[in-house]
């Protein structure tokens, strides 16, 4: 029992020992990882309980547009306790509210911990004020948006449910952001008319609390093209100058891919012309970009829509839903099931969905010579510490300028051309070169298409860029087109000049 | 003082010899101070909390003497044994005792309590009488135990009275978050997986030591590793389906992780061989795939793991409210008693005294805490380790080296799982978690190191002349074999 047979166990035993210190200094990595380097963001989560708690006991920062008006501000009830007093409603899906009964939802929730006096930017105020606990002061956010382009643009949607996103596209900055039906924020930020407010709001047709600029999926339509081409023309799959031989005869009896028809047949006056892609995008020929697509391939349209923002959640102020080309799954290339699904998805329908937001980000990225900006809304946090500006931040350059500028001269002629114009009455911004596209997003059944516009002006020097979606709004001339020329036409003659 | 647990008094053993443990002495009134400080700083910011004015008094000095008083008692007792045992191992296990009643006192005592005799007591009160418990537990074991023959002769006695208690958690086991592991008898409850751990390294140590020439020298090519021959290797297979069987019948994963990973380390530590590691991992990896595959548990553990934000407030919502607290101490902590916010007057992470007290004082007593109890548990386990590397013969080797592997891996366990490095699993955090069965156990464990390591950590008195009925006690062997 006592035989020493073998080595002594001295090596295994400190060898183990080894281990085991290495394992604990992984922790105590593990632990810094968490305590330093991602503390501040832990510590700012909306729901920490510690944001929870200090949002109850602290005066909450205001909310500032881009000319300094108030957005969002506080009141003192009869208790002398402060409550939440929003300036117009029209904000509120994109502000959401702060209230005593029901937390905080839209920006107020995103930006809680700031807004409440939490979100000290460095580790080394936080480290101060664990030394010196006192009473915490909300930050003011000061946001891009314009308080005015936001009323015209909820005015303008009227009783319309849809969404307008303008944004400039130098810079990612929002300059409105609008969601129909809005709500009574006010009414729900206060604690006496709460509970009342938000279950009458909750029930309400047409899901008000949705942000549907930012959450809203939507069936794109011949928006979508505009991906289609950055696609196919940075890749290299067409040219300008590309025409197919059997797109006129398809025209009449519909494009046969497998089996399933693709049809068109709303442009009967370019008879026998094979369309080139300028006039392609002109007349919005689906037969057109069915094949552009199927040439372009399904792995290169997914890879080169990623780059645009699709399929993850875009980078922004507020959370996303993702825009999708595919549901992905199928085994064709990119997700696709097959060429049917391709064709299809390729001219706006199929399994396509996407975001307002994202729809306009596609339309400032084309203006910006193919450089995507990141989304901004909130420009600058100012405390008691002074103010923390954001500056412009490009995430990445999705094409070549000449690509850009390829597809933005064929959106220019889709709005100022006179086969254009057909599809786009309303959309331009008179004595400003104007450039866009509609779409007429088919929803199956009887149902009345989702009207659609993204576009951006000066076609030549773009300050703005915007996309609209009105829900059951017909064709893209007939509700979107004018919404889009008259808010380009406001922010760029009036509000901005 | 000298109660000797099974072994007949050989006429060898001295008189009583009170013998001086002055380093054991400086280190308790260092332990003491950091003790009384923290109790300060509890108390200071508890009455600050409620309103009261500034006094600069411990949050609760009766419980604070009582606890301190038996830390004194547990050293005089082996100051007058005389015994030659390690001096570092009390003071740290008094340290972390300690830290565990500043947290039990600091977390609402409302949450546990228990009525005894018509009184009831809260969370702290109870912990600490654990923790008297636990502190008599390891000061007997170490005074007491004189002899190793009682454990390494009945191995398999020991073997067997694990298998019933794991069989008795299985049939009589009830449910607590989803995993069988507390057995109730009349008044009483306990975590049977505990004690198990202790008993497994018991026989293990007795199984390895024995057949330790086998396992080295024997051997098998199988592909491009060197393994024994089969039956040998039945042992290892026997021990992955106990785990798996854990797995699978308790939903208990922290203890099975545990007992592979302490039997792993233990037959490369006899072996030295690490193609036997090797074989290990990959059953680890093919039972890990099984589990995965086959039970909802141990896909939303992994799941959560791999991203718990996804499902913050559902299931990822104990592991994200830890990181948030780990996050809320940044370096220096928020202080005790000054963090874990209440959210609608609940503690922000559900089961916090159990299976989050390291988030808990990540907290409150920040990176520096944090990397200070990590600290104490590898003091412990560096001591635990020395006794084993001088043990006099095999078996006490592995003896101390599996002892203090299952405290030490347990304690990995737990942090890492509470700090998203590896799947949570809801195993105590060794001297610090709120619970009897984890205290007991693990005083066990350190009193046994204690008593192993009688002879290992001062130079051995001048040899006497040896005699040959002297099988194993302890301080027997000379040291100067090795």
């Amino acid at each position: 029992m006592n035989s020493r047979d073998g080595a002594p166990l001295g090596q295994g035993i400190a060898r183990v020992g080894l281990i085991l210190s290495l394992l604990f200094g992984l922790i105590a990595v593990g632990a810094g990882y968490w305590q330093v380097v991602r503390a501040s963001e832990l510590t700012r989560a909306p729901d920490n309980p510690l944001v929870i708690a200090a949002a109850r006991d602290v005066v909450r920062g205001k909310i500032l547009d881009r000319t300094g008006a108030t957005l969002a501000t506080n009141r003192k009830d009869a208790n002398g306790e402060p409550y939440r007093v929003y300036t117009d409603r029209s904000l509120a899906p994109l502000i959401g509210y702060a209230s005593p009964v029901y937390g905080t939802a839209g920006l107020e929730r995103a930006y809680n911990a700031q807004l409440s006096g939490q979100g000290s930017p460095n580790s080394l105020d936080d480290l101060l004020s664990k030394l010196a606990p006192g009473a915490a002061q909300g930050d003011d956010l000061t946001l891009s948006l314009s308080l005015k382009l936001q009323e015209a643009a909820v005015k303008a949607l009227g009783s319309d449910r849809g969404a307008v996103v303008m944004l400039d596209p130098r810079t990612g900055r929002v300059l409105a952001m609008a969601s129909t039906p809005t709500f009574n924020a006010n009414a729900i930020a206060n604690p006496v008319t709460a509970v009342a407010a938000f279950n009458r709001t909750a029930a309400a047709a047409g899901q008000p609390f949705l942000d549907r600029a930012t959450m809203g999926e939507y069936v794109p339509g011949s928006v979508f093209k505009i991906v289609t081409s950055v696609a196919a023309l940075g890749s290299g799959a067409i040219s300008a100058s590309t025409t197919y031989p059997q797109q006129p005869a398809a025209e009449q009896t519909g494009l046969l891919i497998s089996g399933f028809r693709v049809h068109d047949a709303h442009h009967d006056f370019t008879g026998s012309l094979a369309l080139d892609y300028d006039q392609a995008i002109e007349v919005s020929c689906n037969i057109y970009f069915a094949l552009t697509g199927l040439r372009t391939g399904g792995a290169a349209l997914s890879d080169w829509a990623g780059r645009l923002g699709f399929g993850a959640p875009i980078p922004f102020d507020l959370p996303t839903a993702v825009s999708q080309v595919t549901n992905g799954g199928g085994s064709f290339g990119g997700g696709f099931k097959d060429d049917v699904e391709l064709a299809n998805a390729a001219y706006g329908q199929a399994e396509t969905l996407v975001t307002p937001l994202q729809m306009a980000l596609v339309a400032a990225t084309v203006a910006n010579n193919g450089v995507l900006m990141r989304p901004e809304l909130v420009t600058s946090i100012g405390g008691p510490n002074g103010n923390q500006s954001i500056g412009p931040q490009a995430l990445r350059t999705v094409m070549s300028s000449g690509v850009a500028s390829t597809i933005g001269d064929a959106m220019g002629l889709a709005v100022e051309s006179p086969w254009g114009r057909i599809f786009t009455t309303g959309a331009a911004v008179a004595g400003i070169p104007t450039a866009g596209k509609t779409g007429t997003a088919q929803l199956g059944g009887s149902a009345e298409p989702n009207s659609w516009f993204i576009g951006y002006a000066p076609a030549n020097n773009p300050q703005v860029a915007i996309a609209v979606v009105v829900e059951q709004g017909g064709h893209g001339s007939a509700r979107a087109a004018p919404i889009a020329g008259s808010l380009m036409t406001l922010w760029l003659k009036t509000l901005n000049p | 003082m000298t109660a000797r647990v099974g072994a007949r008094p050989p006429r060898a053993v001295p008189r009583l010899q009170p013998r001086l443990r002055r380093r054991e002495t400086g280190l308790l009134v260092l332990v003491g101070l950091i003790v009384v400080l923290g109790s300060v700083s509890l108390g200071v910011t508890k009455r600050q909390l409620a309103g009261q004015s500034l006094t600069w008094l411990p949050a609760d000095g009766g419980q604070l003497a009582i606890y301190l008083g038996a830390l004194l008692v547990a050293h005089l007792a082996l100051v007058l044994a005389g015994r030659r045992s390690d001096q570092v191992l009390l003071p740290t296990i008094g340290l972390l005792g300690g830290i565990s009643l500043l947290l039990m006192e600091r977390l609402p005592q409302s949450l546990v309590t228990q009525s005894r005799a018509g009184r009831s007591f809260g969370r702290a009160s109870i912990q600490l009488g654990w923790l008297l418990l636990a502190i008599g537990v390891i000061a007997i074991t170490a005074i007491g135990v004189r002899s190793d023959a009682w454990l390494r002769r009945y191995k398999y006695t020991w073997a067997a009275a694990g298998i019933v208690l794991l069989l008795l958690t299985f049939l009589f086991g009830n449910e607590t978050n989803g995993a069988l592991l507390t057995i109730t008898v009349g008044p009483f409850s306990g975590q049977p997986t505990e004690l198990i751990k202790v008993v497994l390294v018991i026989f293990l140590a007795g199984y390895l030591s024995d057949f330790r020439p086998l396992l080295v020298s024997a051997s098998m090519r199988l592909g491009p590793l060197r393994l024994p021959p089969v039956p040998y290797l039945l042992p290892m297979l026997a021990m992955w389906a106990m785990a798996l069987g854990i797995v699978v019948i308790q939903r208990d994963l922290g203890a099975a992780l545990l007992f592979f990973a302490v039997f792993l380390a233990l037959v490369y530590i006899a072996t030295n061989r690490a193609s036997y590691v090797v074989l290990g991992l990959l059953l680890f990896v093919l039972g890990s795939v099984i589990a995965y595959q086959l039970f909802g548990t141990v896909r939303d553990r992994v799941d959560i793991w791999f991203n718990p934000f996804v499902d913050a407030s559902g299931k990822g919502y104990q592991v994200v409210q830890s990181l948030y607290a780990f996050g809320r101490g940044g370096i220096i902590g928020t202080g005790l008693g000054a963090g874990l916010p209440l959210v609608a007057g609940r503690l922000p992470i559900p089961a916090i005294h159990t299976d989050f007290p390291f988030a808990a004082l990540g907290e409150e007593l920040g990176l520096i805490g944090v990397v200070a109890i990590l600290g104490l548990y590898l003091v412990l386990i560096e001591r635990g380790l020395r006794v084993a590397a001088s043990a006099a013969d095999d078996f006490r080797a592995l003896l101390a080296a599996g002892l203090t592997l299952v405290v030490g891996v347990q304690a990995f366990i737990i942090a890492a799982g509470n700090l998203k490095l590896i799947p949570l699993t809801g195993v105590t955090l060794p001297f610090i978690s709120y619970g009897g069965s984890s205290l007991l156990a693990n005083g066990v464990v350190v009193g046994l190191l204690l008593a192993l390591s009688d002879q290992g950590v001062e130079p051995p008195p001048p040899p006497r002349p040896k005699r040959g009925r002297r099988p194993a006690f302890l301080g027997g062997t000379p040291h100067g074999a090795r």
